[in-house]
């Protein structure tokens, strides 16, 4: 089984939101030699990367493949890690949430999944979750992205979410150090939303929250 | 006097009027339009029925909604914790199907129309009818039967049983959520609702793809709607976009109402209708909440421009946040009253 044919079975699988199909190309691959390391960056990344570039260019996708999308490649991920032959570096860290009085976890989830696979070490903070929980475990994870979520406009918008959140930072002399993102329903029927809450960042879908967190901790880390 | 109810009537039929339908969804403000919290606003039918028809006569659009809010289909089914916000709508916040087990231990109550979990929206149903029955259409709120166990289970644990099965245990859940559709109809046609909203984010391609609505989501839509007919059924995606499937929805279900999303071409909606139905602009009142006086007024008139030309056309919004400021209300709702004004049917 070649590199090449792997990826093109893989990429329809995905495409398809067949996770059985996809899992089990992946697992034939390595029985038959495919090393895990390459099922992760020469498979797995480059198709989440196919898809943040249908998906800006508007091709006809939907919620169904970013969950799969998300689901399967950071399923395959976890099962290719304790395989490497040394522990791969990470991008960096994120601690995502639902924001206070929301308890939405479907967004939240997709964004952690793709973010798993594009080696971003990303923790879940849960729903329902309070700025300064937020901030606190930033800070204790080192985390260079706090990534908020919220359903509704009045959690979206409200005085105990984002702008919570972007006033702790200032308060604390973080702002240099951490960066927001938020995504959510409100956020896509309003583009501009996000700047008025106080995020430095917004995504539409999970998968391109991938790509604007990626970003995020470069800025920091530069 | 020419009514709502006429305008509507005229508007399904291409019948020229004195102005489109413009339907507005107020409901959070009704809380401090009566004086109290949202909390109590919230479990009061008889609130939710006064408040209303204050702001209806205030504001001069032409719908009231006997719905009080979409969790109550949860605590139908024994949901006994719902959130209360302050400033937003209440959220079922526990979740009854835990378990596969739950699944199946799920019973769905033979007659709704005198449940003690539909008291409430009877009751409020009731108190329109009797006050602006057969004058101002009461809409009723009906989550079709692919969308309801994101309430009852959530969202994420939905998508994987949808997508990723078991698909018995998915399809025993769905007839469940089918049977208990079909007598939440009915109960609200009973209890004297004029317009039933489906509503089925489901139904949209921004949520599943074309082959999956066509042969997974339209059968359940067949079996959702056929015992009760589609009389008075507008589809509805929870406002995500379906300019893609009207076609589809048209030839398999025979719905003539599409009350579109805010993110669809309202051009581009009304032609795929095709003089087949009536079909509302919707405005973004999302982005409400920030624009300015004139950037209301210009979306209006923009959106009735698209529209309204050749006739079964109507203005509408979604559910308005709280957020959005009196004053914009009042504009939206002015600019929409005048620039829908003589509807001239259809050619
Ligand atoms: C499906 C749906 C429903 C379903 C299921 C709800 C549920 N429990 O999940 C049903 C029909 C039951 C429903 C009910 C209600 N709904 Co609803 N619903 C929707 C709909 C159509 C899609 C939501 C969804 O699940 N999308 C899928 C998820 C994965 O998308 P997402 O959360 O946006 O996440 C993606 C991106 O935003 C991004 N992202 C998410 N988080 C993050 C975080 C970061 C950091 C980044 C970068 C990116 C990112 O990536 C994600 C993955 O692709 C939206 C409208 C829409 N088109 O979005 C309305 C919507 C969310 N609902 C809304 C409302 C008001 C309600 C109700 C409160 C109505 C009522 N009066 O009762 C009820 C509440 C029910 C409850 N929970 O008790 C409003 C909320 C806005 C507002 N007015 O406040 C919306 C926006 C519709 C509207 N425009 O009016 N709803």
């Amino acid at each position: 089984m070649t590199l090449g044919t792997v990826i093109n079975d893989y990429r329809q699988a995905v495409f398809d939101t067949d996770r059985d199909r996809a899992l089990s190309i992946v697992r034939d691959a390595v029985e038959s030699g495919v090393s895990p390391e390459d099922i992760v960056f020469k498979v797995v990344i480059p198709v989440v990367e196919a898809m943040m570039k249908a998906i800006a260019e508007d091709y006809d996708n939907n919620l169904a493949q970013h969950f799969m999308t998300a689901q399967i490649s950071a399923q395959v991920t976890e099962e290719m890690l304790p395989l490497f032959a040394t522990p791969p570096a990470i991008v960096g860290r994120a601690v995502l949430g639902t924001t206070k009085g929301d308890l939405h976890s479907l967004g939240k989830r997709i964004v952690i999944g793709c973010l798993r696979s594009l080696m971003v070490d990303a923790i879940d903070l849960g729903v329902n979750v309070a700025a300064e929980t937020f901030v606190e475990q930033a800070v204790a994870h080192q985390a260079q992205v706090i990534g908020i979520s919220a359903m509704m406009m009045h959690t979206a918008q409200g005085a105990d979410g984002c702008l919570r959140v972007r006033a702790l930072l200032a308060e604390r002399g973080l702002e240099d150090k951490i960066r927001i993102a938020v995504g959510g329903a409100p956020f896509r029927f309003d583009p501009h939303l996000y700047r008025a809450v106080g995020a430095d960042a917004w995504a539409p879908d999970g998968i391109s929250a991938g790509r604007v967190i990626v970003d995020l901790i470069e800025q920091v880390r530069r | 006097m020419i009514t709502g109810m006429d305008r509507l009537a005229a508007a399904i039929a291409g019948r020229a009027a004195d102005r489109i339908p413009v339907f507005c969804n107020l409901l959070e403000q009704g809380a401090a339009e009566v004086g109290v919290s949202m909390r109590a606003f919230y479990q009061s039918p008889d609130l939710v029925a006064e408040a209303q028809l204050k702001m209806q006569a205030r504001y001069g659009h032409d719908n009231v909604w006997s719905l009080m809010y979409v969790g109550k289909e949860a605590e139908m089914l024994g949901c006994r914790d719902i959130l209360y916000a302050d400033d937003g709508p209440p959220n079922v916040a526990d979740f009854i199907l835990k378990s596969p087990d739950d699944i199946d231990r799920l019973t769905i109550p033979d007659d709704l129309f005198d449940h003690p979990g539909f008291a409430d929206s009877r009751r409020c149903t009731e108190i329109l009818r009797a006050e602006v029955g057969g004058k101002t259409p009461i809409c009723a709120y009906v989550t079709a039967s692919m969308s309801l166990p994101a309430l009852l289970m959530g969202m994420d644990k939905w998508l994987e049983l949808l997508l990723m099965g078991p698909f018995d245990l998915r399809d025993r859940l769905l007839a469940k959520c089918s049977d208990f559709f079909i007598r939440e109809i009915d109960a609200y046609r009973k209890a004297g609702a004029d317009i039933l909203v489906y509503s089925n984010p489901f139904g949209s391609t921004e949520l599943l793809p074309m082959a999956m609505i066509r042969d997974l989501a339209m059968p359940w839509m067949e079996r959702d709607l056929a015992p009760g007919g589609v009389d008075g059924v507008v589809y509805y995606c929870g406002s995500a976009r379906f300019n893609k499937v009207i076609d589809l929805v048209i030839e398999r279900l025979g719905i003539r109402a599409f009350y579109l999303s805010p993110l669809d071409d309202v051009a581009a909606g009304k032609k795929a209708v095709a003089g087949r139905g009536l079909t509302f602009g919707v405005i973004d009142d999302i982005k409400m909440v920030g624009w300015s006086g004139n950037e209301t007024r210009a979306e209006v008139r923009r959106l009735i421009k698209a529209g309204k030309p050749g006739g079964r056309f109507g203005f509408g919004t979604l559910l308005m946040p709280l957020a959005i400021p009196e004053r914009s209300i009042q504009i939206m709702l002015d600019a929409a009253l005048e620039a829908g004004a003589q509807d001239e049917g259809e050619p």
